[in-house]
Parts: structure tokens; C-alpha cells; sequence
């Protein structure tokens, strides 16, 4: 059976949200929930869920200030997430330095605690001056038709 | 009615609620980005409320479209979530409509349940000294405005010289001088008009001076707007930065920053930026046109040519603006949630004082689109019969 969905947003100016909530959208052939990252907690993560990050880039190469917390508690707190499988999509800017390096944090993180990512990592450049929703709704649809 | 309460109530924590007892009509004053965010989260909240915004401006988004600087590609394409708000979700833009001038906010009040004030707060604040009405003087907001082609806004008697004077330190000052090193092509290529690219981008060869009152430990600029500057590399840098003086670690990221760039240029360029730190400017002189600037610092003076200055030294309540913040914080107001009085509230610059980025504004919307929420469900709560 196909895995439930469980989106997970980190943003700063609301991008990631925004198309956090285009990528639920197409994903009709099962249950789908979005969180901002600020909402969820380390414990919360359950095998029975695909998890999709999306996630942008502040600061210099730093996370989205919603994500911290999750990022800080999961650091600390160390859950075995060995069982956890994952796909991820970073926003940035390739303007910047340290281009779309927010998401680089989390599937450090994740990878280190044991998850397992699938499929491509999605990227999108804020420099096109467009929104991520179109690339990210192309690139969840992949992901969901390889899970 | 118990069933009936507990929708309402779940609807407000987040859930998929199915009975909406009432909604209320929303109008919100101001269609810059706290405004527009904040028509996102009650529009959440509120999925079946009427939700009008109100601008005096005939296009949305307020500083977003006419402050940000054009270049600031990635911040400009947020405007792309806000257009959703009007094209898919129903919110309506009623554009060229001031209120407390071609409609009374008491008119507002009386045809929606609730208002929000999101005006902002967009006169440049002025120096007061002498000399800051001569000719070759403009303020950031009208440079920045001209540079984004604001319907009514215009460039009469504005003439850049070659040797330049940003007054201020801060990220609009940032942006001043980071627009005045791009040639006019390069700022064309970013939509900027024909007249102002070549106003501002013909010049050959270019001086200019960043005055900062503050010493580089209090200096306003997010280092980032620094970096960026980097990529300039036929451009000479300097700064008077006292590398003795720098103790704490914000401060030595701060000069860090700036000595970068000192170091990184090349010994001769055409294009000079020197960075003033610690210097209060005293007067500006000349006989019709600005011809130079007198700075202090401590007991020292120091006075430096010039023939056009830009001050950007941060915004205030313009002396005509057609609400005033004054003329509602007398009553049982509570400005730490946005509330005013019954029904009238506000967010964003005109709450908080024109400090903070948009992601700012945007964390303001929630914590105000919070205290509306809460509030109305409070009274409706009230309201519904539980038994
Ligand atoms: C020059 C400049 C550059 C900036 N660059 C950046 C940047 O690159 N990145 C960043 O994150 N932040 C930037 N900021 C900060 C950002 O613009 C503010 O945080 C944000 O715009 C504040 O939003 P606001 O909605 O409170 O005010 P505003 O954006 O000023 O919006 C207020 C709106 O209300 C309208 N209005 C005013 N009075 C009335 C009335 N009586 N009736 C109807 N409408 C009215 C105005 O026309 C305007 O559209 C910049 C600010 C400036 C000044
Ligand atoms: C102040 C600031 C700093 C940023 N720093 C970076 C960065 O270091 N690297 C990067 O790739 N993108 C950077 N970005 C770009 C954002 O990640 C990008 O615009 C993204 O789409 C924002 O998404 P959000 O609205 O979900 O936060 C920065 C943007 C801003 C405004």
C-alpha cells in the first residue's frame, strides 16, 4: 500500500508555503497533511508517512527561521528515523553564496539520523524570478509516482 | 448547537471545519505586504468572508512593488503569491481609493465588520538641518519610487552629478549604492525606465561617499546587502573603519564585511565608494545646487564635495497622512496585538514603526490575523447558544 503523505514546510517570506500547498494539492490518490515546520515536532514522525521537506534558504546559506526549532530539537533529541523515508526541496537564490543551502541542513540532519531519501533534490531559484509552485508541483508529482 | 461550536472552534484551530455559522466582512487599508499577508491568513481563517483591500495607489503592494529595489528579483516575485489572493481566492483590490480622503475610514467601519489599518508609513524622514532644501538633495523614497516607475512620481529638475553622497546607512542606503553602480543598460535590463537608467547609470566615472552617523558596531545594514556589493569588482572601496575599536563579535562580522570589499578592489578604479562611519551630518552647502556636505565626528569636522545627495536615513508618518496612528491610540487600544478599537485594527509598518524586512511584516500579519481571529470567535462564542 502507498504511503500517506505528510508535507513539511520551512519558509521565511512564505514561498515554501505557497507551494506547499499546490504540491498537496496533486497528490489525489492519497491522504495528504501540511505542516509548517515550526508546527511539528521530532517526535511526530511515523513510517506509515513519505515526508516532503521543502525548505528555503536565509541568512547566509541558514535556515528559514520557521525551521529552526524543529531543525535544533531533532538535533538534540536524536530520533532513530531509520524506518523514515523522505524527499526533499530546497528554495534559494543562486545570487546568494551559499546557494539553496537551507534544505542542505535538513537532509544532513535527516540522513545522519538514519532516513532514507528518495527520488531526485528538487531545486528552485528564486533569481528566475518566478515562484517555486510550478517547478515543485512537476518534481512532487515524480516523486509520488516513484513511491 | 454544541456541534455547531465545536466547528467554529475547529475551524479556528486549523481543521477542516464544515458549518460556518457567520463570517465576518474584512477590509483592509493598504495593499503592501503586510496587508496582503494578512488577507492571506484571514482568508485561512475566514474562507467564506468578503475581504476587500483597499489602496489609494492604483496597482497593489505598496512598497513590495515601488520601494524594493529592482534588482531584488527573488523579493519582488513575491508579489506572484499576493496576485493569487485577487486572481483565484477572492479578495477583492479596490485600487486608486484613499481612505480618510475619497472615503472615510467611519464609512469602512460602518460597511464592514472589520477594518485593518495597513498603510505603512512612507514619508522620508528629513534631517533637519541646513541646506537640505538645495537643489541636487533627494530623498531615498522618491529615488526609489522613480527607479520603480511609480504612476505618480516624477523626475522634474533631478540631475545626478558624478560625485555622490548617501546619507545613511541602513539597507535602502545599501540599495542606493548598489543601484548607482549598475550602468544604465544593467538597470534597463531590470525594468527601470529609459530616463531614470540614464539619469542615474551614465556617469563615467563616480565618487561616492557613505555617510553613517553610527560607528560600524551600530551600523543598520544586514551584512548580506554588503556582500552583494562584492560583486563589483572594478570599483575602488575604502572605509575610515577603526580596526582597534572592534571588540564584539557582530561588529567584527560587521567591518569584516566591509574590509572585504576594501580589500578585494583594485588600487585604481574609475568608481570610488569610501564608507564614513561614526560622522553626524552637520549642514550641506552650496548656492543654488548642493556643492558639498559638513560631517562631524566627536570634536573633528570634515567637510567633502559634492554634487548630488541621497539621504536614506529611515521613514516616518507623513504630516498630510490621511489616517494618523495619533488619532486611534487614545481609547482601550493595544497596540502589542494590533488592536485599536472594536473592529479596527492594524499590522505592519503603521503598528510597528518603519523598521523590518517583509518576512517581518509577514510574521506580524499572523500574530495580527491571530488577535482578529481570536477575538471575533470569543464574541461569537458569546453569541451561540450552548446548552
Ligand atoms: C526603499 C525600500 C526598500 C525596501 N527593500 C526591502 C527588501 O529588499 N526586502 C525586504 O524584505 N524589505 C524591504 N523593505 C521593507 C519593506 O518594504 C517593508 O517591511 C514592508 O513594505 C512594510 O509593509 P507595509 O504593508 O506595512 O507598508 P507598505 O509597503 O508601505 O504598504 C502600505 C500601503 O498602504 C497604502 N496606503 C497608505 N495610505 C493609504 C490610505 N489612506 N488609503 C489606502 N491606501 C493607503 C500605500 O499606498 C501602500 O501601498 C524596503 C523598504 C523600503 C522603504
Ligand atoms: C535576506 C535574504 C537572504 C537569503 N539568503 C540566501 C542564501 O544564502 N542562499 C540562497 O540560496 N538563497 C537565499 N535567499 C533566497 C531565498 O531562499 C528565496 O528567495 C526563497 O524563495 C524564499 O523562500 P521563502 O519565502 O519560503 O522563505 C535569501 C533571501 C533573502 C531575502
Amino acid at each position: 500500500m502507498s504511503k500517506n503523505v505528510v508535507i513539511l514546510f520551512g519558509t521565511e517570506s512564505g514561498n515554501a508555503e505557497f507551494a506547499a500547498e499546490d504540491m498537496a494539492a496533486v497528490i489525489t490518490d492519497r491522504k495528504v497533511q501540511v505542516f509548517d515546520m515550526s508546527d511539528f515536532s521530532s517526535e511526530n514522525f511515523e513510517s506509515t508517512n513519505l515526508y516532503i521537506l521543502i525548505c528555503s534558504t536565509h541568512g547566509e546559506g541558514d535556515l528559514p527561521s520557521g525551521a529552526v526549532p524543529l531543525y535544533e530539537s531533532m538535533k538534540s533529541l536524536k530520533p532513530d528515523l531509520s524506518d523514515i523515508e523522505y524527499a526533499i526541496f530546497g528554495l534559494g537564490d543562486s545570487s546568494y553564496e551559499n546557494y539553496s543551502r537551507g534544505s542542505e541542513h535538513f537532509d544532513a540532519l535527516l540522513t545522519s539520523l538514519g532516513a532514507s531519501r528518495i527520488g531526485e533534490y528538487g531545486r528552485h531559484d528564486a533569481q528566475t524570478g518566478t515562484l517555486p509552485n510550478e517547478c515543485a508541483v512537476t518534481w512532487t508529482q515524480e516523486i509520488i509516482a516513484q513511491s | 448547537m454544541r456541534l455547531a461550536r465545536a466547528n467554529i472552534l475547529s475551524r479556528f484551530w486549523g481543521n477542516l471545519g464544515v458549518i460556518t455559522l457567520s463570517s465576518p466582512s474584512i477590509a483592509i487599508v493598504g495593499s503592501g505586504p503586510s496587508g496582503c499577508y494578512l488577507a492571506q491568513y484571514l482568508r485561512k481563517a475566514f474562507p467564506d468572508s468578503r475581504i476587500s483591500i483597499f489602496e489609494r495607489d492604483p496597482v497593489p503592494y505598496g512598497l513590495l512593488r515601488f520601494g524594493v529595489a529592482p534588482d531584488h528579483i527573488g523579493t519582488k516575485a513575491i508579489a506572484q503569491q499576493f496576485e493569487r489572493l485577487f486572481k483565484r481566492d477572492g479578495v477583492e483590490f479596490i485600487g486608486n481609493m484613499e481612505i480618510g480622503k475619497d472615503k472615510s475610514l467611519r464609512e469602512l467601519r460602518n460597511e464592514f465588520d472589520i477594518v485593518v489599518i495597513a498603510t505603512g508609513l512612507n514619508e522620508d524622514r528629513s534631517l533637519g538641518i541646513s541646506g537640505e532644501y538645495l537643489e541636487g538633495i533627494y530623498s531615498a523614497g522618491r529615488i526609489t519610487r522613480l527607479l520603480n516607475s511609480h504612476p505618480n512620481e516624477n523626475s522634474e529638475g533631478i540631475l545626478v552629478g558624478s560625485n555622490i553622497a548617501i546619507i545613511g546607512q541602513g539597507n535602502v542606503a545599501i540599495d542606493l549604492l548598489r543601484l548607482s553602480l549598475l550602468d544604465s543598460e544593467e538597470l534597463r535590463s531590470f525594468g527601470v525606465t529609459r530616463k531614470i537608467s540614464d539619469l542615474m547609470g551614465k556617469q563615467d566615472s563616480k565618487t561616492i561617499s557613505v555617510i553613517g552617523r553610527s560607528p560600524i558596531e551600530k551600523a543598520k545594514f544586514d551584512i548580506t546587502m554588503i556582500k552583494e556589493i562584492s560583486k563589483f569588482s572594478n570599483v575602488k572601496f575604502t572605509s575610515d573603519i577603526d580596526y582597534t575599536k572592534i571588540i564584539d563579535e557582530d561588529s567584527k562580522q560587521r567591518s569584516e564585511a566591509i574590509n572585504f570589499l576594501v580589500t578585494h578592489s583594485p588600487t585604481n578604479a574609475k568608481r570610488i565608494v569610501n564608507f564614513y562611519f561614526g560622522w553626524s551630518t552637520l549642514s550641506f552647502f552650496g548656492s543654488n545646487r548642493v556643492a558639498g556636505v559638513d560631517l562631524v565626528s566627536k570634536q573633528k569636522k570634515m567637510r567633502i564635495s559634492v554634487d548630488t545627495v541621497y539621504t536614506a536615513i529611515g521613514f516616518q508618518e507623513a504630516k498630510s497622512a490621511s489616517i494618523k496612528k495619533s488619532e486611534h491610540t487614545s481609547g482601550k487600544f493595544d497596540l502589542d496585538r494590533g488592536f485599536l478599537d472594536d473592529g479596527l485594527y492594524c499590522v505592519g509598518w503603521f503598528r510597528r514603526g518603519p523598521v523590518g524586512t517583509i518576512p517581518v511584516s509577514r510574521a506580524d500579519a499572523k500574530h495580527v490575523s491571530d488577535a482578529i481571529c481570536s477575538d471575533y470567535y470569543s464574541k461569537m462564542q458569546g453569541k451561540v447558544e450552548i446548552r
